[in-house]
């Protein structure tokens, strides 16, 4: 017969299965996994299949099922392996699954972006803090090297500030964040377009980051420009916007600033607090989901799977009866017959499912038992 | 004694090949068939993969066949775009299609670009320039517009991106625009022509887009010209019909337009061929019917002005153009050893993209009258 040097001994057979059994008796031989189908539709389109909605809304279940196991594995969560293989699910089983999925998908979803929103305050905040930090030592460096009256470079800063202080509204400044991988761009364009009329100093926050979108660390540097007149103050910020830096409204006066800075830091912590209690939610939910999310997975592959089978067969006129073609090994015919029976019982449907040998000319696929 | 000799031969022999590498004459050969593989030749045996991949007339036939876009997203899984729609949430719209199939050329070429080597990589920048022309003024004309820059930007094709894309709102007038923005970019050498203290309206901008594109054309020309080799032979048609295709373009669309026909003479490229005959009679054209009477000179040409026009059953002369294009780009393939390979492939399926889209939208809209509309490729 057969062994590990020569293929089993393979026959053709049609299989008549009735509508109603047809899933069931399927999903039997699936398990047992000694038959490989023929497609008896090779002109038919994907689309122009009979179950080719069946298939759609597995295809959308397991791309729900894909998204959870993402947020999973960002949450660093182990997914338990089942114990044992789920049975396959009765096709009454896809509406509740479905509904299942929507739901969790969409829980997921909404905690997301509630924690996402909150990322991004927290995010503002922080830059909002170095921003404060850094213009309160600017200006204090600049005070210092104009009390002294030493420094050159620092001259000019202090050279500014007593012009900022003097003409109050003609020289104004801005002060921003962002990302470092364009401060270098962003400042020659800033030159070339103001034609050298703004001085820019900038420094790198040394924290680090979090992007609230993709959760990645990311670097940026704080940048305050000092300008003078409306039009440059314009262009300043139209070349900002074009940066994507942001500009925080930073306060004149050293008194607003240490308001502004203990203002800050306690925001900073409410929102360390609401977003600890976050995530521990998102981590319970994801949680509950692990422990069933193999499963599902499962069952879903194994219901797209029935219904790609079905999609091969061919469907009688009187929409009855579903006629497939499939090669079976001759000694297993026993184990696929009993299948069969098993499946239509199963489904408790009226006609029984009809397997027959056809001689054919075809040439048998290779089937090795191991 | 013997082993000796061909050990001082071998030697010598290397060192003749190493000198040779390094001696600008070699940048020629190393493109044609001997060297070329030794640097390029994983890069063309990966777009010669892709084009393989390329949607053929049954895949076409299929697709027109759709009733939805969802039958369109289930064949195009059967194809080389595989699932790329698979974790698209929500209802799919023609945005998304176009978006994701952009992107996937965009992953392919970004892909080729990071392991290539000078000469290819130089060929391949000089692919990006003519998207950065693109997005360049779609930015200019969407702040003309009073358009955010926030909102132009993702409309960007995402080849053409460079660092100071974001910052060309503040541009009133050209020289602005060179002096601020363009001249760290590799732009600024097409730049030349067009500074000027004009401000920029709608009818500036179009004459700074095709000054731009006309010297960003001659450049590409010359530098495939240096190339030299098989690179020249394949290349060069191509750009020239390029440029052949832009000045009729040009002349067509300024019939009726305030643009003068010296400031007309200007926008064409010099490198087609129709230069100078043929440029210096479309200069002087007036109305359709001179501009096909030039394009009789030229056998290619004539068949391509000969039935077109906009009455139903016949294609636009638009139409004409891209299937000419596709039909140099597919001979592309026919030849080994040059660079042609790579633009032809970013060429068919920027047009594959096109029919797709095109295909959805007739699907989207329900009205399939004009369906077949696509140029079919392979």
């Amino acid at each position: 017969m057969g062994s590990l040097f020569r293929s089993e001994e393979m026959n053709l057979a049609q299989l008549y299965l009735q509508s109603d059994s047809a899933y069931h008796c399927l999903g039997e031989l699936g398990e047992l996994g000694l038959v490989q189908f023929r497609d008896l539709n090779p002109d038919v389109n994907a689309f122009n299949r009979r179950y080719v909605n069946e298939v759609r809304r597995c295809d959308e279940m397991e791309r729900r099922l894909r998204y959870l196991n993402k947020e999973i594995a960002k949450a660093d969560l182990k997914v338990l392996e089942d114990a044992e293989e789920p049975d396959v699910p009765l096709p009454s089983d896809m509406l509740e699954l479905e509904g299942q999925f929507e739901k969790l998908e969409a829980e997921i979803r909404e905690i997301n972006s509630n924690q996402e929103r909150l990322n991004r305050n927290c995010l503002e905040l922080t830059e909002l803090k170095h921003i404060i930090r850094q213009t309160v030592n600017f200006f204090a460096e600049a005070e210092q090297a104009f009390t002294a009256g030493v420094h050159f470079s620092m001259g000019e800063e202090a050279a500014l500030l007593e012009d900022a202080r003097n003409h109050g509204s003609q020289l104004g400044f801005m002060a921003g964040v962002i990302s470092r991988e364009r401060i270098q761009a962003f400042e020659r364009v800033m030159w070339r377009a103001c034609r050298g009329n703004v001085f820019m100093r900038h420094e790198p926050i040394d924290v680090e980051l979090t992007d609230p979108v993709s959760g990645e660390p990311i670097d940026k540097n704080v940048f305050i420009i000092f300008h003078q007149g409306d039009q440059l103050r314009s262009r300043v910020r139209k070349i900002c916007d074009g940066f994507r830096a942001t500009i925080y409204p930073c306060p004149e006066t050293a008194a607003e600033r240490r308001e502004i800075l203990m203002g800050v830091s306690t925001r900073i912590e409410d929102l360390s607090t609401i977003l600890s209690q976050t995530s521990d939610h998102r981590y319970r939910v994801l949680h509950a989901i692990g422990q069933n999310i193999r499963g599902w997975s499962t069952k879903v592959a194994k219901m797209k799977a029935i219904y790609h089978t079905l999609n091969l067969f061919d469907v009688d006129v009187a929409q009855q009866c579903l006629v497939g073609e499939c090669w079976c090994p001759l000694a297993d015919l026993d184990s696929i017959q009993y299948a069969l029976q098993t499946g239509h019982e199963r489904s408790g449907s009226s006609v029984q499912p009809i397997l027959h040998l056809m001689k054919t000319p075809l040439n048998p696929p290779t089937y090795n038992k191991v | 004694k013997s082993i000796s000799e061909l050990a001082r031969l071998t030697a010598s022999a290397i060192q003749v090949l190493c000198s040779l590498e390094r001696s600008p004459e070699v940048v020629n050969m190393a493109s044609s068939d001997m060297l070329f593989n030794v640097d390029n030749g994983y890069l063309e045996g990966l777009v010669r993969g892709f084009r393989g991949g390329i949607l053929a007339q049954t895949d076409y036939l299929n697709l027109t066949q759709c009733e939805t876009l969802e039958d369109l997203k289930l064949h195009l899984q059967s194809t080389d775009y595989g699932n790329f729609l698979q974790n698209e949430a929500g209802p799919l719209t023609v945005a998304v299609v176009d978006d994701k199939l952009r992107e996937k050329l965009v992953t392919e070429f970004t892909y080729f670009r990071n392991h290539s080597l000078p000469p290819l990589s130089q060929f391949f920048d000089f692919i990006t320039y003519g998207y950065m022309i693109d997005n360049i003024i779609l930015l200019i004309t969407g702040t003309l517009h009073n358009r955010s820059i926030s909102e132009l930007l993702p409309k960007c094709h995402p080849l053409g991106q460079f660092e100071e894309l974001g910052s060309l709102g503040i541009a009133q007038t050209a020289k602005d625009l060179y002096n601020a923005v363009l001249v760290d970019t590799p732009l600024a050498l097409f730049f030349q022509e067009c500074v000027s203290e004009q401000d920029l309206d709608e009818l500036h901008i179009e004459i700074i887009r095709n000054t731009l594109y006309k010297a960003y054309l001659e450049a590409f020309f010359e530098f495939c010209q240096s190339i030299g080799g098989s690179t020249a032979d394949m290349m060069l048609p191509i750009l020239q019909f390029e440029a052949d295709r832009r000045a009729f373009n040009i002349t067509i669309n300024s019939f009726g337009t305030e643009l003068g026909k010296d400031d007309r003479a200007k926008l064409f490229p010099r490198c087609g061929r129709l230069y100078p005959d043929g440029l210096s009679r479309l200069a002087k054209a007036d109305d359709y019917e001179q501009v096909r009477q030039v394009a009789e000179c030229y056998a290619e040409y004539a068949q391509l002005f000969d039935g077109a026009g906009t009455g139903p059953g016949e294609k636009t002369l638009e139409d004409r153009f891209f299937e000419y294009e596709v039909k140099l780009n597919m001979n592309a393939f026919m030849n080994q050893f040059h660079f042609g390979v790579f633009y032809a492939y970013v060429k068919l399926k920027e047009q594959e993209c096109r029919n797709i889209v095109w295909i959805s939208e007739c699907i989207a809209q329900q009205n399939r009258s004009k369906i077949d509309n696509y140029v079919p490729i392979f």
